[in-house]
């Protein structure tokens, strides 16, 4: 099917302002722009990753007004007037946050890509409270596909996170 | 056995490890891959009129208009062909052109105005289909004296057990998607590209783009997985490129994730015929193994999953042969433990098989053919701890527990299995350059082209050269990914510790060497003209030491530096392995089939183990990779169009959070002083190699199915 005549190529453009990590941003951007991409090629906060930008990997997650959120499937249009907090963020004054200890003393990780995401996803996990057995954990922290394999240690990063 | 934490944790836990996607040069430019429809044919005409339009864009190329690329000298597991250089289509999802735009949203709509017109024709899509003209002629026979061919052998045993044993393709889906920015400084290009060795990049980019290596700099210190993925070099880098230097700005692409399904490889297919002959006492007579595998008609590799069968057990008669079914697919390449994952899985169901037929402990029969010399050559093994690795492996998995009746233990709802099978994968030792810097800041820089995919490389680095310098670990600054350091081993084989380990090893004493030179020939130095010794981070004379960074400091001297080699492994009489052993614990539901993996041991005989911390995570992604590959991973090819029919993360499934339990992990730590002073072998692919098959042992313990055709999903339990 040829559907190039029935589609036209956008050029206007939508004006955001939002917070990242407790500063104000405003961006005037492609209304197509997805709060990842916003993230990372607008403000350059490449910490958070594209890894299918289908919403089927988890490795986008960031926090918006707290909740967990894929980045990938959200229009940073959506995100107006909100607060976003990215694994930038979550360190305070360089102490790291505990999560993002116990992943580094459990070594819940490999290559590193899908951490940002299992992080955020973790410390949304423990705040909601659906990490109280390690059962609960590992259907929790199943949204964030690690494909280096660094699942069991993901649990115990989540369990001495939780202590 | 040390146990380090990773020396790149804080960066990849807060963000900042720079990915080769994650860099924006000033003036950037997003280019996105058009990519074909159908699988086999020619491009008749890409109309382009509409996406020139388009708001943003910059640039088209297709073969009508492409970027001039020459044919690569020869193969690294992938294709000869650069793309767009004619307009064959050799199959679906092929990279047919590149449109580069101002921002990634206008590339990527501009792409779906493009349209094209191929002269299809029907693919060759279906492996099964191909068997039985399955080409190849390579054959290896190892017979005992008077015998004159395998069947004869196998006919001579008392029990033989023949079986086909089948894998599907699979996809290796590293978390990180490939991509690559380039920007051109005069006729020097910089290149941030996701790889499992920067040099390889430099190479391919040298050939294809008729340009001398020195102009290139190739930097990647952190890559999102590889697997073999990322060890050939793919359309879109030079591209990428090429398009980055046609229009004087730089430009980066980003493979989508169904892209990445296509554009850059997949493990192929493969059927194996085993037949196994033993004594009544369990003493093999004879192994044969007939393996074929898949072959995209785009590109050479292929696996031989038969060759497994010369190394592992001891028998006095020995065939493999290696055949391959080529299909309009997209390139086959290297995936983790090319051939032995899926060789493995065969073998070790087929010794399950012959122990059932036997009634003998799998073990056991494991044990009694266990060999000191390699089967087909006769070689000794350079250090081989296999028996141990059974004897732990049994002991902390409770084997003792395990039924020999299948199908006899129930727990509520669920048929519950023990299986185990060996781990094994091929050890040796390149030669590798690596340089290390020692700071007037009381740091050591060591560097070399290496990567970490993940792996634990880099921490390796610190670990060896903090103990050869006696400094603590968080004073190394390791450095990896860059084309501009000396020259070390890529990341793939195992390979990487055993050949780079040993050269860090050697330049850490040429630095010291060196930094001891400087401190009693220099004049202003303390030591001048005195015996020193290097111990501990200090240069020491009679009673008094000063740390290497005071003595730099008070000498004005940045750094001193030294570059050492180590050679390849020069030992031709003794052969190489790594050895473990896997035991797991499958329960089956008794109604609805499903299987689930509930716990697993693993014991590691892989010569020294520098890092117990990375080299456990490695082994556990090994066997997660492994249970993938035995319960879910299965790329479909639609025999009609020779589409992959599951191209995205939530069709081809790999394991989950959920999927995993526990996994226990014992490390033998027997170096292998043959092969290197350090005496690592390797354990990247080792973990991945047996453990479907341990599955599918545990499986059949449980329910008494043999599943012989991967994976094993619940419609084959019911």
């Amino acid at each position: 099917m040829d559907l190039s005549s029935q589609r036209q190529a956008v050029d206007g453009q939508v004006e955001v302002a939002f917070k990242v990590n407790g500063t104000a941003e405003r961006l005037r951007v492609d209304p197509r722009t997805t709060l990842l991409d916003a993230l990372r090629e607008r403000l350059q906060l490449t910490g958070t990753k594209k890894g299918c930008d289908r919403g089927q990997c988890g490795a986008c997650t960031v926090h918006v007004d707290g909740r967990r959120v894929l980045s990938c499937l959200t229009l940073v249009a959506m995100v107006e007037g909100r607060e976003v907090t990215t694994i930038e963020g979550l360190a305070e004054d360089d102490q790291l946050h505990p999560v993002q200890r116990a992943f580094i003393e459990c070594d819940g990780f490999q290559c590193g890509f899908c951490t940002p995401g299992q992080i955020m996803s973790a410390v949304a996990v423990l705040r909601e409270g659906h990490a109280t057995t390690d059962a609960q954990i590992r259907e929790a922290m199943s949204g964030n596909i690690c494909r280096c394999g660094a699942y069991p240690a993901i649990v115990e990063a989540v369990k001495q996170a939780r202590s | 056995m040390r146990s380090v934490d990773r020396e790149d944790g804080p960066v990849k836990v807060t963000g900042a490890a720079t990915y080769a996607a994650d860099h924006h040069p000033d003036g950037l430019a997003y280019g996105y891959l058009l990519t074909s429809t159908v699988a086999r044919g020619t491009i008749l005409a890409m109309d382009t009129a509409q996406a020139e339009k388009a708001p943003g864009v910059i640039a088209i190329y297709t073969p009508f208009h492409p970027l001039e690329l020459r044919p690569y000298a020869k193969e690294e597991n992938g294709e000869l062909t650069p793309p767009i250089q004619n307009t064959d289509v050799r199959y679906y999802g092929q990279a047919i052109g590149l449109v580069v735009a101002e921002t990634f949203e206008q590339a990527r709509d501009a792409a779906a105005l493009v349209s094209t017109r191929c002269d299809a024709e029907r693919p060759r899509a279906s492996f099964t289909d191909g068997l039985p003209s399955a080409v190849g002629t390579s054959v290896v026979d190892v017979l005992a004296d008077g015998v004159s061919s395998i069947d004869e052998a196998l006919d001579a045993g008392d029990v033989t057990v023949t079986a086909t044993y089948t894998t599907p393709a699979e996809t290796h889906v590293a978390m990180e998607p490939h991509a690559t920015v380039a920007f051109w400084t005069g006729d020097q290009v910089t290149v941030h590209t996701a790889t499992q060795g920067v040099r390889l990049v430099v190479d391919r980019l040298s050939e294809t783009l008729a340009m001398d290596p020195a102009r290139f700099r190739v930097i990647n210190p952190y890559v999102g997985g590889g697997f073999g993925n990322k060890w050939d070099m793919w359309p879109h880098t030079p591209l990428t490129v090429a398009a980055a230097r046609a229009l004087g700005r730089p430009v980066k692409t980003v493979l989508t994730r169904e892209q990445v399904f296509t554009v850059v490889g997949h493990r192929p297919l493969t059927a194996q015929t085993v037949s196994l002959s033993a004594a009544r006492d369990g003493t093999l007579v004879a192994v044969k193994n007939d393996g074929v595998s898949s072959k995209s008609a785009s590109n050479g590799f292929h696996e031989q999953p038969a060759n497994l069968s010369l190394a592992l057990y001891g028998s006095a008669n020995l065939h493999v042969s290696r055949k391959a079914v080529t299909l309009d697919v997209p390139a086959t390449t290297i995936m983790r433990a090319p051939g032995e994952s899926n060789g493995s899985f065969a073998l070790e169901s087929a010794l399950d098989e012959l122990a059932g037929e036997l009634g003998m402990d799998p073990v056991d029969l494991r044990r009694k053919n266990d060999t000191p010399v390699h089967p087909a050559t006769g070689l000794p093994w350079s250090s081989k701890h296999l028996a141990e690795c059974y004897t732990v492996g049994a002991e902390r998995f409770g084997w003792s527990r395990r039924s020999p009746r299948p199908g006899t233990v129930t727990d509520g709802d669920w048929l519950v299995g023990l299986g185990m099978a060996t781990a094994t994968y091929g050890a040796g030792r390149g030669q590798a350059s690596i340089n290390v810097r020692l700071r007037d800041d009381g740091r050591a820089v060591v560097s070399g082209t290496a990567a970490d995919l993940g792996t634990g490389q880099s921490t390796v680095f610190a670990v060896l050269a903090a103990d050869r310098l006696g400094i603590p670990v968080g004073r190394v600054v390791p450095e990896l990914g860059d084309s501009a350091t000396p020259p070390a081993a890529n990341a793939g084989g195992s390979g990487s510790t055993s050949t780079n380990g040993p050269a860090v090893q050697l330049a850490a004493d040429a630095a010291k060497e060196a930094l001891v030179k400087l401190a009693t020939e220099h004049e202003k130095s303390p030591f001048h003209g005195q015996e020193v010794t290097f111990s501990a981070g200090e240069v020491r004379s009679g009673g008094d030491g000063m740390p290497f960074g005071e003595l730099l400091t008070s000498l004005g001297v940045a750094a001193v530096e030294a570059t050492a080699t180590s050679p390849r492994n020069p030992v031709r009489d003794h052969a190489f392995r790594s050895f473990g052993a896997h035991f797991c614990e499958v329960r089956v539901n008794r109604w609805t089939g499903e299987p689930r993996v509930t716990r697993w041991s693993c014991v590691v005989d892989a010569g020294t183990i520098v890092n117990a911390t990375t080299a456990r995570s490695q082994i556990v992604g090994g066997v997660v990779m492994g249970i993938g590959q035995a319960l879910l991973e299965d790329l479909r090819i639609e025999p009609e169009t020779g589409r992959f029919g599951n191209a995205t993360m939530a069709d081809y499934l790999v394991p989950i959070n959920a999927d995993i339990p526990p996994i226990d992990v014992e490390f033998l730590n027997y170096p292998d002083t043959l092969l290197s002073d350090l005496g690592a072998r390797g354990i990247g692919e080792l973990g991945n190699v047996g453990a479907a098959a341990a599955v599918a042992n545990a499986v059949h313990n449980a329910t008494g199915k043999r599943i012989r055709d991967l994976p094993i999903t619940l419609d084959k339990l019911l």
